[in-house]
């Protein structure tokens, strides 16, 4: 029996879980703070409960799921593939809504064949949230980083550029901001002339030489995180990527894409229908796309009534390709959020390459929407 | 009638200015008790108190609503509280005690010289580094501000620093810094430089007032605002 505080469907819930096949775990409340802010950035910091042992330890109460159950995952080393699900408290400064609530959502750890893997996570989120919230009709994004970075490198835009158009995905303030100087180069301003000349007649190593004496001169070589090299060889690339223009046309194409927002079951010819029109080849990523969606439809999605949103994305580093979020039809308060995270583990410190998609369930206002029943 | 508490700053130069800045708008202190109290009071205005307090405390105060009124930095301000504007009605910029709040970098980062430089190294920095890139500063909210909503930069550490922040870079406690700088004197004998569109803040001493709503209506909050506005 869970505790009396836990939301009061949890056993439908956790009964769900375990028809699907997911091994329940459970991770401290008092978490290191260090991976939650790694991971996620700095900005976390003060949406957590951030604490200090005795020891001088940064701590914090478990923010969320995914990181402790990864982490977990990591030391047991139990092996892949794994489907982990859990339910429990998690600690948030939140503006609006208490600061614990309960949580709970599957991660699906090393399952290789990832279109499959996708379907199962959207088909067990919206399957739970059907279970809690019978009768309600419920709307599903989804987005797709993969097809995204496509584009990008499809567009032929140099290696710099299109990391820089894929670390802003799904920050659209940012990658406005980024369209807006491809349209718009911007010449490098204020470089000692001496240096620009190195770098024009290729003089790399001794361009390098002399940042390693001005290091040594100023005594910041000893603990330099930059090398020599690094700050040369950038300063090269970024007089090159100064120079990039997107032409006219295709900087339209990037923000056609971006407004993209269709039934889910249409995209697939639009998205081919885009390829084809813009002359770029997607090919490995409109197929993994494809297969995902072939996978929902055999396992008998209303695919039609899902939305595909190209620019959905999050701006995180970890995120690798699916992204998706429930609402209730009509409400903008997401009842579950998931995605795909291909390059977290590894982050985390695990030695082999583990795909991973997963979710969480906001009790909460899932309680809440039972309530309004 | 309740009573108005201004807390001014306890020592240093800063003490002096607002001092000054206080009897031009006709304001004249005199002390509770003793020549070194750390109480006063408004001379012709009734109910109004001083309280000498250091400049951070006036901010953490002023965030509190303990005090009405405080004069201290900006910046001290705006990294005390979240929603400052709601919380805080700036009156009066005083003219003194100026300083910028600024990103520097090491002077040998050749290839940075703007945030989006600095957007570029920090998304690299994990994969080269095996870590992220470390700020020390003692100002988090501007930091965290300024990085991820102007610039749309998740990726770093803050390392918390308290003094001599100039010189984490060189003893490796960090890569860069978000410090308070007036004249760039010691950021350059530290060989590092404020990136171009680097300035997060240019702080100087205000009076800023908590807003209450016992102020609403009350004529000494009207009339100190203004006495200060025209002493300037």
């Amino acid at each position: 029996m869970p505790l009396s505080d836990m939301p009061e469907f949890s056993d439908d819930l956790l009964k769900e879980f375990e028809t699907r096949r997911t091994e329940r775990v459970n991770t401290p409340v008092i978490q290191p703070a260090e991976p939650f802010l790694d991971i996620a950035g700095e900005d976390l910091r003060r949406r957590i409960f951030l604490t200090e042992s005795e020891t001088g330890a940064s701590l914090c109460l478990r923010p969320e799921f995914t990181i402790p159950v990864c982490l977990r995952h990591i030391e047991t080393a139990t092996g892949t593939p794994r489907r982990y699900s859990y339910l429990g408290e998690v600690f948030r400064q939140r503006r609006e809504g208490a600061h614990e609530f309960y949580q709970a959502g599957i991660e699906d750890l090393g399952d290789k064949d990832i279109a499959s893997a996708d379907a199962r996570a959207i088909g067990d989120a919206t399957g739970v949230l059907k279970a809690l919230l019978p009768g309600r009709k419920l709307a599903l994004t989804l987005g797709d980083q993969a097809v995204f970075e496509a584009v990008v490198q499809a567009l032929g835009l140099p290696l710099g550029w299109q990391k820089r158009l894929i670390h802003a995905f799904g920050d659209m303030e940012h990658l406005e901001a980024l369209l807006e100087r491809l349209a718009r180069p911007q010449p490098v301003a204020g470089l000692d002339p001496e240096i620009a000349g190195l770098i024009a007649s290729g003089k790399e190593a001794e361009l390098v030489a002399r940042i390693d004496r001005t290091m040594q001169e100023t005594g910041y070589s000893t603990n330099a995180s930059r090398s020599p090299a690094e700050i040369a060889r950038r300063l090269k690339e970024k007089l090159e990527l100064a120079e990039t223009r997107l032409d006219g046309s295709a900087l339209l194409l990037l923000r056609e894409f971006l407004t993209l927002q269709l039934p889910l079951d249409e995209a697939p010819a639009a998205l081919a229908g885009f390829a084809d029109a813009a002359g770029l080849k997607l090919g490995a990523a409109l197929a993994l796309f494809d297969a995902r969606l072939a996978a929902l439809a055999n396992a008998g999605a209303d695919i039609g009534g899902m939305t595909y949103r190209a620019a959905f994305g999050r701006p995180l580093d970890y995120y690798t390709g699916l992204v998706f979020e429930i609402t209730e039809a009509g409400s903008s308060a997401v009842l579950a959020g998931g995605g795909r995270f291909d390059r977290l583990l590894t982050l985390l410190g695990a030695s082999d390459h583990v795909p991973a998609v997963g979710f969480s369930l906001w009790l909460d206002r899932i309680e809440a929407g039972r309530a309004d029943q | 009638m309740n009573t108005i508490t201004i807390a001014l700053p306890s020592k240093g130069r800063i003490k002096e200015e607002a001092a000054t800045i206080f009897e031009r708008a006709g304001l004249a202190i005199s002390a509770v008790g003793n020549d070194r109290s750390y109480r006063g009071r408004i001379e012709g205005i009734e109910g109004v108190e001083i309280a000498y307090l250091s400049a951070s405390e006036i901010a953490r105060e002023l965030a509190n609503g303990a005090v009405d009124f405080g004069v201290t930095g900006e910046d001290l301000v705006r990294e005390g509280m979240p929603e400052v504007d709601q919380k805080v009605e700036f009156c009066a910029r005083l003219g003194f005690g100026g300083a910028d709040v600024v990103v520097a970098v090491p002077e040998i980062w050749l290839d940075v010289e703007t945030m989006a430089d600095l957007g570029d190294v920090a998304a690299d920095f994990r994969a080269r580094h095996g870590r992220r890139l470390a700020i020390a500063t003692k100002y988090w909210r501007l930091t965290q501000q300024f990085f991820s909503r102007q610039h749309g930069i998740q990726l770093y550490r803050i390392v918390e620093s308290l003094g001599a922040t100039e010189g984490a870079p060189a003893a490796g406690q960090a890569d860069i810094i978000v410090d308070i700088t007036s004249t760039g004197s010691t950021l350059r004998a530290n060989h590092l430089k404020v990136l171009a569109d680097g300035v997060i803040l240019k702080s100087e001493a205000c009076l800023v007032r908590a807003r209450k709503t016992v102020h609403d209506g009350d004529p000494r909050i009207a009339k100190i605002v203004k006495a200060v506005r025209t002493a300037l």
